[in-house]
């Protein structure tokens, strides 16, 4: 049955779909939670940034479409509105469409939350499609359905089907952070156990005692792809609404379900497909690879010359070169293998363009070498540049005789002055977020000529905004703590692929982003400190948001810590980041900064004095609420009004604050320095104070310690 | 089977299924994507879905001015040509339909205005239309690539109106009769329509005669019968405002008779050829083949129901193989939509052997006689075919083993090839080398040409639903399939084309 029947029926009235078999339906992840884009990320949601011209949600869409997909739902977080803009002007809504497009926003911090949103609307009729946005495939799913419907029929409790492609031991588009290991029984297709390791990490499985009893034969595979493509049932929705927290569907979806087997019995099953392309372009390592799979037509029919979009003119020409209507070519310039051209797009005497992407309204230079570079739209690049393996975003102007290395990453609108050279993987960026969660606000970040030169705009986005100044922060006192942040990252940077190594470490950065611990997928036990850290002050949140009796909290980070052997600085680093993010929770509700604090703060006073009393601990407590601080909205005015209330009622003194303004740790960089600047008013009062204090009982200043009233 | 029908990929059988119910719009939407996708693809299907989509959209929409309509399957042929630019089939048989529509229109006003011949594709004024006609001489044997601007000859025009006149010289008929529906075994060259059109010229020489005219249509072989292009001017009434509302009522019905026509022609085409077979294919006779095509295996058993020979089959491995193989062990699948399969030739008592590509110049000295079935053939009388017919072709002129091309007319495209690299398809590596063979695929570029261009010198005759004809004469069965108007699709204009060209 065609998917038009369906739709039309659908349509017309919607009991005549009952006695029907329902429609296969689709749930699409635009959003992965991860940061792996940035600073791309920062102005467009992922699923519209181009590759190979075409945005990576169309391919996705069409791929549902040749697959029969007739209802879809999109969960959208980051810049909804953009994706929304750009659907509504797409193919997909209109009434030609295969199928019928709902574009949920979705308020979720992770894949988990989308599905137990999914559960709650009830939409799901019968078994669907789960998917991310960002997947290239061309592989037919009907005998997977197939497959997977006939298992459902003898056995209700199969719950899931995954999608997995064969890929060799080592191939481009794999994730290289994360090796993900498959059990699989071969005589049901039953994945019984799965893990991820890590390369160079835990070189052991822990595979359950039954899963080698209960079975004759087992694979162990290590080699397959996995996409994310699952075929669901409506009782895996069910399950993810029973385990509220869960947020991963393999690292906590699948291990979940795979261990309470014995329990309930539900089994998750495997496909595993031999010929097609399936791949996501999570990272920009797998953008990279994924880019030159569909340039060299191993994704076919996807590619540039499928012209996917209505507009697009694209066409294969000799060398895998493939041009669209209306590109200009100096007669002496040379477009070499595996590259694409945009629309209008010219190019100036001399140059050489091989390995690259050019997108449309680019107008290159003379003499300019372009290898390996993902260039937008409406890039202008100035005579005598050279680009080497760099993603260059819309409407960048690069100038004369600059050099672009490898690894570069230009987001929108950045110029780069004449005779830059833009070293290795540096980000550059003109927009800089100002945010937590979801609402991000965006503002004009300082141009910082250092970096793109005389006559530039853009400054460097540090790796991992978030985190990495926070890390950096704390590395230089609290050294045991700044471990616990930097886990597994800082890996792979011998990989066996010189060109990939530029990609290889951005996406290697942290998947987790720190106030939500998102997709936190690296939480092994042996990396004791930052699960406590994280357990601790998730906890410690969660009960300030239900406003809970501020003894219990204490009696439970109690518990907490004694399980974990945690030491009190972990303890105080905990609180101070609950308290922070609380706060922030408050003003993005719509209270007052001044509100906020006082609403949270002076409730729960007990909870601040258990752990902080004296005046080492008061500083080092100011100090991490201060680095918090750095990277939430308004953080100085929070930092501001939460010293205040911190100093009306004793929690802290004249002393630990001097100790704390003094300590170089807490004007390590200049974000810290913006954070506390404010506060410096309330700073100099209390010391002043406590200086009278002291000026009256002893002109000396060594007995300052002794000023601490308990 | 219920559940088989959720997530069933869409293929030409759905989508001639919903054709039914769906929408004009979001079935040209879905064929657009289907062609796309590859979803439907090879000359057969892409000809099949062309020609139900056209015969849907003509059907539904409430085009009754012949005009209007020829712009409507104009704009739906540039979008499905647009998706797919390679698959031919579909702009031939838009282009096909596009002959029938003006056909039928011309024919109405021939019953309505009299003896005057007016094309409907002209509908400009009479002026304009003399402006242009000088233009005209310039194109001959002047071709066109690719990308929309195919072009003919300008005799072929001629042709056309030749055939139109002929079909005036009928008009007592209520019904056109269209020459690519003759299925006379007999040389095209004997049953032309321009004979019979040169006729019909004389028949009425002085209502023609235009003035000064001659002097700028010069080809020489039909230069009598350029005289009904030139008497266009001598109309005085376009088209719309002549016909009365009770012969637009006949138009769309006679247009969709005549795609009805062409279906049928699309479903007895391989029987067409097969009946040719007894003059080709001789007792003990070697004959190679390639590719799983089903009207040479049609073709061949026809052959087998008399004569007892041996075939030799190139597997045209990648693309083909796996299919190559399924004939050879149990006959060629059927349509699409009828899960029927022939019975494998073997079952008829001939020796089938498989041969890898690899061997074809080794055995070629022992063949008699190489079959290919094309993928598309061109004005010129090369051809497409799956990867490999190069090589086959080659080998076979090698050892002046002579070549015979089996292609259905729809095959046929008024496209020249100027850049034969561009007409080439290439599909999935991974079918050459494993996708999981990484280490090996990141480093070496792997292609996987879909297609080889065979050059026409290199093919002896082909065998078409006409009967057979020399390569040098298909630019003839060209010129009768399609109105040189329609050769461009992508011209906005009726006649860009002979405007284009000049």
């Amino acid at each position: 049955m065609g998917p038009k029947v369906k739709k039309n029926a659908g349509k017309g009235s919607k009991t005549e779909d009952v006695e029907k078999e329902p429609p296969l339906q689709a749930v699409v992840h635009l959003d992965a939670f991860e940061d792996r884009f940035l600073p791309f990320t920062l102005e467009r949601p992922r699923c519209l940034l181009t590759l190979a011209n075409t945005p990576l949600i169309e391919y996705t869409l069409e791929w549902l479409a040749s697959v029969g997909v007739e209802e879809l739902y999109l969960y959208s977080g980051n810049h909804t509105e953009q994706v929304e803009d750009y659907l509504n002007s797409s193919r997909w809504t209109r009434d030609a469409s295969p199928f019928t497009l709902e574009l949920i926003h979705s308020p979720s911090t992770s894949i988990g939350d989308n599905m137990r949103n999914l559960d709650q609307k009830e939409i799901m009729k019968g078994d669907f499609l789960s998917v991310y946005g960002d997947i290239v495939a061309n592989i037919p799913l009907e005998a997977a359905i197939r497959s997977h419907k006939s298992r459902r029929e003898k056995n209700k409790s199969a719950i899931m089907t995954m999608i997995l492609r064969e890929a060799g031991d080592y191939h481009r588009t794999k994730d290289h952070h994360m090796r993900r290991c498959f059990v699989i029984d071969p005589a049901t297709d039953r994945c019984i156990h799965y893990e991820q390791v890590k390369p160079r990490h835990s070189p052991r499985l822990n595979i359950p005692e039954e899963v080698l009893k209960d079975h004759v034969e087992i694979d162990m595979r290590e080699d397959l792809l996995d996409c994310g493509i699952d075929i669901c049932t409506p009782d895996a929705l069910a399950q993810w609404s029973d385990s509220f927290d869960w947020k991963m569907p393999r690292k906590d979806f699948v291990h979940g379900v795979l261990q309470d087997y014995e329990t309930f019995g539900r089994t998750i099953h495997t496909y595993i497909i031999s010929d097609g392309y399936a791949a996501r372009a999570n990272t920009l390592k797998t953008y990279n690879a994924v880019s030159k799979d569909i340039i060299s037509r191993w994704a076919y029919p996807y590619g540039p010359d499928m012209n996917l979009m209505a507009d697009q003119s694209f066409q294969l020409q000799k060398g895998t070169v493939y041009k669209e209507d209306g590109v200009i070519l100096a007669r002496s310039s040379m477009v070499g293998k595996k590259s694409v051209l945009g629309k209008a797009t010219s190019i100036g005497e001399g140059s050489v363009v091989t390995n690259s992407v050019i997108g449309r309204r680019c107008v290159i230079g003379r003499r300019v070498r372009i290898d390996g570079a993902y260039i937008w739209d409406d890039v202008s690049i100035g005579d005598d540049t050279k680009i080497n393996t760099a993603i260059v975003a819309n409407e960048v102007s690069v100038g004369r005789k600059c050099e672009i290395k490898r690894g570069a990453l230009l987001s929108y609108g950045v110029h780069v002055g004449d005779g830059t050279t833009v070293k290795e993987d540096t980000r550059i960026t003109r927009t800089k977020r100002k945010r937590e969660h979801e609402n991000n606000e965006f503002s004009r970040g300082p141009t910082d000529n250092k970096i793109v030169g005389k006559g530039g705009e853009g400054f460097e986005l540090q790796l991992d905004e978030e985190e990495e100044e926070v890390v950096e922060a704390l590395r230089l006192g609290i050294q045991e703590l700044d471990l616990t942040l930097v886990d597994d990252d800082i890996s792979d940077l011998d990989s066996d692929e010189e060109t990939d190594t530029a990609y290889e470490q951005r996406s290697n950065s942290r998947t987790t982003s720190f106030t939500s611990n998102a997709s936190d997928e690296s939480g092994e036990t042996r990396r004791n400190k930052a699960d406590f850290h994280h357990e601790a002050s998730s906890s410690i949140f969660d009960a300030l948001q239900r406003e809970q009796d501020p003894d219990n909290i204490q009696l439970e980070l109690k518990a907490l810590r004694m399980t974990s052997n945690a030491e009190d600085s972990q303890v105080r680093r905990a609180v101070a980041v609950a308290f922070s993010k609380r706060i922030t929770n408050l003003i993005e509700s719509g209270k007052s900064p001044k509100e906020a604090v006082d609403s949270s703060i002076p409730a729960n006073q007990r909870l601040i004095t258990s752990c902080v009393k004296e005046t080492e601990e008061q500083a080092e407590f100011l100090l991490f609420l201060q680095t918090d601080l750095v990277h939430r909205p308004q953080g100085n005015k929070i930092l501001l009004f939460a010293v205040n209330v911190l100093a009306e009622n004793d929690m802290v003194d004249g002393e630990g604050l001097k100790v704390w303004w003094e300590d170089a740790r807490s004007s390590a960089s200049e974000e810290l320095e913006a954070v506390r600047k404010e506060t410096k008013q309330i700073v100099d009062i209390m010391a002043d104070e406590s200086d009278e204090d002291e000026d009256d009982e002893d002109e000396d200043d060594e007995d300052e310690d002794d000023e601490d009233e308990d | 089977m219920p559940t088989s029908t959720v997530g069933h990929t869409p293929s030409l059988s759905t989508f001639l299924k919903s054709l039914k119910t769906n929408d004009i719009e979001s079935s040209i939407e879905l064929l657009v994507s289907l062609l796309k996708r590859r979803q439907i693809r090879n000359s057969r299907q892409c000809a099949l879905a062309t020609t139900h989509l056209l015969l849907s959209v003509v059907a539904k929409e409430r085009i009754r001015d012949a005009q209007k309509l020829i712009e409507r399957i104009r704009s739906v042929g540039r979008r499905l040509v647009a998706a797919q630019p390679r698959e031919f089939a579909v702009g031939n048989i838009v282009r096909r339909v596009l002959g029938v529509v003006r056909e039928v229109a011309e024919d109405n006003e021939d019953s309505s205005v009299g003896s005057e011949l007016l094309s409907p594709g002209t509908p400009t004024t009479p002026g304009t239309s003399e402006a242009r006609r000088p233009h005209l001489p310039k194109t001959f044997s002047e071709f066109t690539p690719l990308h929309g601007a195919a072009a003919l000859p300008e005799s072929f025009q001629t042709g056309l109106h030749a055939s139109s006149s002929e079909l005036e010289s009928l008009a007592a008929d209520s019904k056109p009769q269209r020459p690519s529906l003759m299925s006379s075994t007999t040389s095209y060259a004997a049953q032309g329509p321009s004979l019979t059109s040169l006729f019909s010229i004389l028949q009425h020489p002085a209502g023609r005669s235009p003035a000064g005219s001659p002097g700028m249509s010069t080809p020489t072989a039909f230069s009598p019968s350029m005289k009904p292009s030139s008497s266009r001017p001598a109309t005085p009434q376009r088209p719309g405002t002549a016909s009365g509302p009770k012969e637009k009522m006949d138009i769309k019905a006679e247009v969709i008779d005549g795609i009805k026509e062409l279906l049928d022609e699309l479903d007895v085409v391989d029987s067409q050829i097969a009946e040719n077979a007894l003059d080709h294919i001789h007792s003990n006779e070697i004959v190679l083949t390639h590719t799983s095509s089903q009207t040479v295996q049609k073709f061949l058993m026809t052959a087998a129901r008399k004569r007892k020979f041996t075939v030799f089959h190139a597997e045209a491995y990648p693309n083909n193989h796996e299919a190559t193989h399924a004939t050879i062990l149990n006959g060629a699948a059927g349509d699409e939509d009828t899960d029927e399969r022939w019975k494998p030739l073997t079952d008829m008592g001939i020796t089938v052997i498989l041969i890898p590509d690899s061997a074809v110049f080794a055995l070629m000295s022992r063949i008699n006689k190489v079959i290919l079935a094309p993928h598309a053939v061109l004005a010129n009388g090369s051809l497409l075919a799956a990867a490999g017919a190069s090589t086959i072709a080659r080998a076979a002129k090698t050892h002046h083993v002579p070549v015979v091309v089996l292609s259905g007319v729809y095959k046929l495209s008024p496209v020249y090839p100027f850049d034969t690299d561009e007409l080439i398809e290439y599909g999935d590596p991974s079918k050459v080398v494993a996708f999981e063979d990484a280490a090996f695929a990141e480093k070496v570029d792997v292609v996987n040409p879909v297609y080889d261009h065979v050059e026409e010198d290199l093919v002896d005759l082909y065998i078409t639903n006409l009967g057979g004809c020399a390569p040098s004469y298909l630019y003839r069965i060209v010129a009768d399939h399609y109105r040189v108007e329609d050769v461009d699709l992508s011209s906005k204009e009726g006649v860009g084309a002979a405007v284009k060209a000049a």
